[in-house]
């Protein structure tokens, strides 16, 4: 049985070879299951060790050490950094501090002046109207006193709607009328700003020499200039509260000028960092200069009677001269600068009753 | 609202403004006068050139008196002057919308240094007519409203300056336009009035032998 026994050894040799053909593939089989199982396991347990390509790059550019320059062919400051942290520190400052202080200050200046003006309803002209008057402030130092006056107000309130704008105005006119009333707060903001320089400029020469420390003027701000009790303190042709908001006006005036033109001008060289400075400047000089104007409003309509006609007339009545600037109304009486009624209507063009006389046409009866 | 400002309103404030101007100079130049009978002792034509150049300064008596409404004066109308024909957005609505030409700009520079002038000088204008106490008693309504008019366009104006809002746009053409139909019936007309008001006054003043 040659045939049959090559047959049968045939047989068993490729039952062997497909034997072991089989324990190599499913061995191949399950050594592939093995291995993508365990390099599936290796690779969960570097998940959390080994960092995401974009997060590393994210923290790099992120610059938590500080601002980090890179390289870059684009000419300008600050253009070799991709972004820098401060800014959002000075995002968060201004939103969460300078905000919530600056309306709390405002407010509560406001608050103030209204408490103080129930308790003591303005002060009164000691003696009532005399009849006799005093020149204090001729034309041209009005027209510059109203002329800052509009630039500042005009600036107080579009720079206010930059500040807090978003804050509180989105809410009540939403997103699309409030775009446009920030883009022209910030034109006409950036087109009155030099304006307000000038002004200072001009209240400075204007009024410098009379705004110098004199006699009597620590006196007067000891007793707080007279406004929560007992005489009036002497003063001269401005008093020491006068001075005080003169210089506050000029010092201040001119920080915010300064961080104004740094803002409006970005092409000097300043770096984003002092720009945020700038702008911190910026709004609290705002701030304690719009506080120092409802104060000054104040004290110049209601919280004192008589006050306003130096601004609006340029002529003060003689009581209210004694009772608040004794020391200059003293000065006008030596030399002789009281004017009676009739000569300040005749001044301002009236008639000694206060009115215009109609003019008499020739024919007409 | 938006077409119809920059519609029918623009075109009903176009034809008041042209209409009633022609109307207002016309009726000026058609007054007629009295003739007057005596000698000339000058020459009229040569009084009324000077007289429109020589009004541009003030007298010499006059000049001290008159130095903040001289300075102001000249600040705003020079400001205003260079605003209306040379400001970029207004030069290319002349050459889109009105005469089919334009011409070059001013910068944005020389923009903001003219709106500046023209903002300043009708501030200070208009403050001296109220606190000095002539010009405010020689000032009326028409007077106070023609201020607040023309400083309220300059001022819509410049806060569109961005021109990235309709609303803002149209607020400045809005009151653009009152201010045309108002233009005629106002003292705005000695915009076109001032030369040929200067040049009767100096014939007047020649023919009578007036050195003034």
């Amino acid at each position: 049985m040659p045939v049959s026994t090559d047959s049968a050894r045939y047989t068993a040799w490729l039952e062997r070879r497909c034997a072991v053909l089989l324990q190599l593939t499913l061995g191949m089989v399950l050594l592939a299951c093995f291995s993508t199982l365990s390099f599936a396991a290796e690779e969960n347990d570097l998940a959390g060790k080994v960092k995401d390509p974009g997060t590393q790059l994210w923290n790099e550019v992120r610059q938590r050490e500080g601002v980090l320059q890179g390289t870059t062919q684009v000419a300008g400051m600050d253009s070799a950094v991709l972004i820098n942290v401060d800014g959002e520190r000075w995002r968060q400052f201004r939103m969460q501090q300078l905000i919530p202080a600056a309306g709390l200050a405002l407010g509560g200046i406001l608050a103030l002046i209204a408490l103080f003006h129930l308790i003591k309803r303005g002060v009164p002209v000691a003696g009532g109207p005399s009849g006799k008057y005093l020149h204090r402030f001729p034309d041209i130092d009005r027209i510059l006193h109203w002329s800052v006056a509009t630039i500042f107000i005009f600036l107080a309130i579009t720079g206010l709607i930059l500040l807090g704008g978003r804050l509180l105005l989105i809410p009540v006119v939403g997103d699309s009328v409030f775009g446009a009333l920030a883009s022209a707060s910030k034109e006409g903001h950036n087109l009155f700003g030099p304006l307000f320089i000038l002004g200072i400029f001009g209240l400075f020469i204007r009024f410098i020499s009379k705004n110098f420390l004199a006699s009597g003027d620590i006196g007067w701000l000891l007793k707080g200039g007279g406004f929560f009790a007992g005489k009036h303190p002497t003063a001269g042709f401005f008093n020491m509260g006068e001075k005080i908001w003169f210089w506050a006006v000029i010092v201040i005036g001119l920080v915010i000028s300064a961080t104004g033109l740094i803002l409006e001008f970005p092409f000097f060289g300043q770096t984003r960092s002092i720009m945020a400075l700038s702008l911190v400047l910026h709004g609290v000089g705002a701030v304690l200069l719009i506080g120092g104007a409802f104060g000054h409003i104040y004290v110049g309509t209601a919280g004192m009677k008589g006050s306003l006609d130096s601004m609006t007339t340029g002529y003060v009545d003689l009581n209210w001269a004694r009772q608040h600037h004794d020391r200059w109304a003293a000065e006008c009486e030596a030399n002789d600068e009281v004017l009676s009624q009739s000569e300040v209507a005749r001044a301002q063009g009236r008639s000694t009753l206060g009115e215009v006389p109609e003019p008499v046409i020739k024919g007409e009866s | 609202m938006t077409e119809f400002i920059d519609g029918p309103l623009w075109y009903f404030a176009l034809t008041v403004f042209i209409v009633g101007v022609i109307w207002r100079i016309s009726s000026i130049f058609f007054t007629g006068k009295k003739p007057d009978y005596s000698v000339p002792r000058q020459a009229s034509t040569g009084g009324a050139v000077a007289t429109v150049f020589t009004r541009f300064i003030p007298r010499r008596d006059m000049a001290p008196k008159i130095r903040i409404q001289t300075v102001a004066g000249y600040m705003f109308h020079l400001g205003l002057f260079a605003l209306l024909l040379f400001a970029a957005p207004h030069v290319a609505f002349i050459e889109h919308h009105l005469l089919g030409i334009g011409w070059t700009p001013m910068p944005y520079w020389a923009f903001i240094v003219a709106s500046q002038l023209a903002f300043l000088g009708l501030l200070i204008l208009w403050l001296h007519r109220v606190l000095n106490p002539v010009t405010r008693l020689i000032s009326d309504f028409d007077d106070h409203v023609a201020a607040i008019l023309t400083f309220v366009v300059m001022l819509t104006g410049c806060l569109a300056l961005m021109e990235g809002f309709t609303g803002l746009r149209v607020l400045h053409r809005f009151t653009v336009e009152l201010l045309m139909i108002y233009f005629p019936f106002s003292r705005l007309m000695h915009a076109f009035t001032f030369i040929p008001s200067r040049a009767f006054t100096g014939a007047w003043f020649a023919r009578r032998g007036v050195d003034a």
